[in-house]
């Protein structure tokens, strides 16, 4: 019985961090996209968002038959009640992806971005591929340095999304209204991602130093 | 001691929930007045006040895993449950969406709004006290109906959203690209607050029915 329970624990959290790399794939697609003007890429990631709500669903669905099957005891009711609320954290980084892949299809064939900004997305885009990829590799090790990692580079998110905005704001802004609402937004989409992938990774650091006796899963 | 029994127990929830909601609709409402009003204190009260949204919410989850190990509900109870942990943390987040516009108030931005933009930020803010007081009345009552409803008074802040954006993107806009950022970062505030509302609905809705509003011929 502990046998079966303990597999229903860990096709848990391996349906958690194959989330984590389904929206780290989304979020890397949806950047290019908006970088280089690619519809198709952007349509990709707008389609694919539907996988994302149903492997949410899915991983609901396991987390309540822990719940009603097997009356768990505290620690791992913990875990549970963790990967629930993960799983919502993941869907919105999701969702947040393709918000950024809708904004490269409400513009194109126009690019939404400047040629001066362009650099200041690639990069949130590469830290927030990052952050989503290292969510997962946290779920999967459980490796609490890891968790300690995505702080540091949610502070480099933090950084890329206060300089773009001093861009904005600034003298030499020539580009008007319209886009500088369009790129603000799209940086605030990067910055509650990156959040996302943070609360993730505190989940777990919570479930793990919880004292949990033995192999730990989430 | 005995823990308390389980109906106790859920009626606590929902009454916290209730709480949660009323209070979050006080802090947008006083957000609202000082971003309209160039109030600071006031802005300062909401930010302030945001700690206890967030004891409430630590509660929602105190007694819900409670509920989880001492009575291993099942079907609706469960449901209602685990319900009531999702809902808090959405009702929490329009806290923080409240205190994002009580920061933007007391940091002085946007300064004084052209008298079209204050009518549309006095409609966000009534329109999302509204609805954090119908939730409030859903998580109260159970009440199904109500709870759909409420899916579609969020149209109303969807056509206010489009409203200030419409006249930031007017060729006529004379306030600056720094000030239709800031407004644009504040709709997006309230939008948010809106929908956070209508998942707490959307929640109650699948605790009572187990089924998603969208699967409901209501």
């Amino acid at each position: 019985m502990r046998d079966a329970y303990q597999e229903q624990l860990d096709d848990l959290a391996d349906g958690l961090a194959g989330m984590c790399d389904e929206v780290a794939a989304a979020m890397g697609k949806a950047t290019r996209s908006l970088l280089e003007a690619d519809l198709q890429l952007a349509e990709d990631v707008i389609s694919g968002d539907v996988r994302v709500d149903e492997v949410r669903a899915l991983a609901e669905e396991k987390a309540f038959a822990l719940l009603a099957l097997q009356a768990p005891v505290a620690t791992d009711l913990r875990i549970v009640v963790s990967a629930i609320h993960a799983a919502g954290d993941l869907e919105r980084m999701g969702d947040l992806a393709l918000h950024v892949a809708q904004a490269a299809r409400r513009r194109h064939p126009q690019p939404v971005l400047p040629a001066e900004v362009g650099p200041y997305f690639a990069e949130m885009g590469r830290v927030a591929v990052e952050l989503a990829t290292k969510a997962g590799a946290v779920i999967r090790s459980r490796d609490l340095t890891a968790a300690t990692e995505l702080e540091s580079d949610d502070d480099a998110m933090d950084d890329l999304h206060r300089h773009l905005f001093t861009v904005l704001m600034g003298p030499d802004w020539q580009h008007g209204v319209g886009p500088a609402i369009d790129i603000t937004l799209l940086g605030r989409f990067y910055e509650r991602y990156a959040d996302h992938a943070v609360a993730v990774a505190r989940r777990i650091v919570y479930v793990v130093t919880g004292r949990m006796p033995g192999p730990l899963t989430v | 001691m005995a823990p308390p029994r389980l109906p106790e127990q859920l009626a606590e929830l929902s009454a916290l929930l209730a709480e949660m909601c009323v209070a979050v609709a006080g802090a947008l409402r006083r957000a609202t007045a000082a971003l309209l009003d160039r109030r600071e204190r006031l802005a300062t009260q909401v930010i302030e006040g945001d700690d206890r949204v967030d004891a409430l919410r630590a509660r929602v989850e105190t007694v819900a895993t409670e509920a989880l190990l001492f009575h291993a509900p099942v079907a609706g109870d469960l449901r209602r449950v685990v319900a009531a942990i999702r809902a808090a943390g959405d009702i929490e987040r329009m806290g923080d969406l409240a205190q994002h516009v009580a920061e933007a108030a007391r940091r002085g931005h946007p300064g004084d709004l052209p008298p079209e933009i204050r009518q549309v930020v006095a409609q966000m803010g009534r329109i999302g006290v509204e609805l954090a007081l119908k939730a409030a009345e859903v998580v109260r009552t159970r009440n199904v109906l109500l709870a759909v409803e409420l899916d579609g008074d969020d149209d109303a802040m969807d056509a206010e959203h489009r409203r200030i954006l419409s006249v930031l993107l007017h060729p006529c806009w004379s306030h600056g690209v720094p000030t239709a950022v800031d407004l644009a970062l504040l709709a997006r505030y309230y939008e948010r607050f809106a929908d956070h509302a209508v998942v707490v609905a959307r929640e109650t809705v699948y605790a009572v029915t187990g089924r998603r509003p969208e699967g409901l011929a209501i």
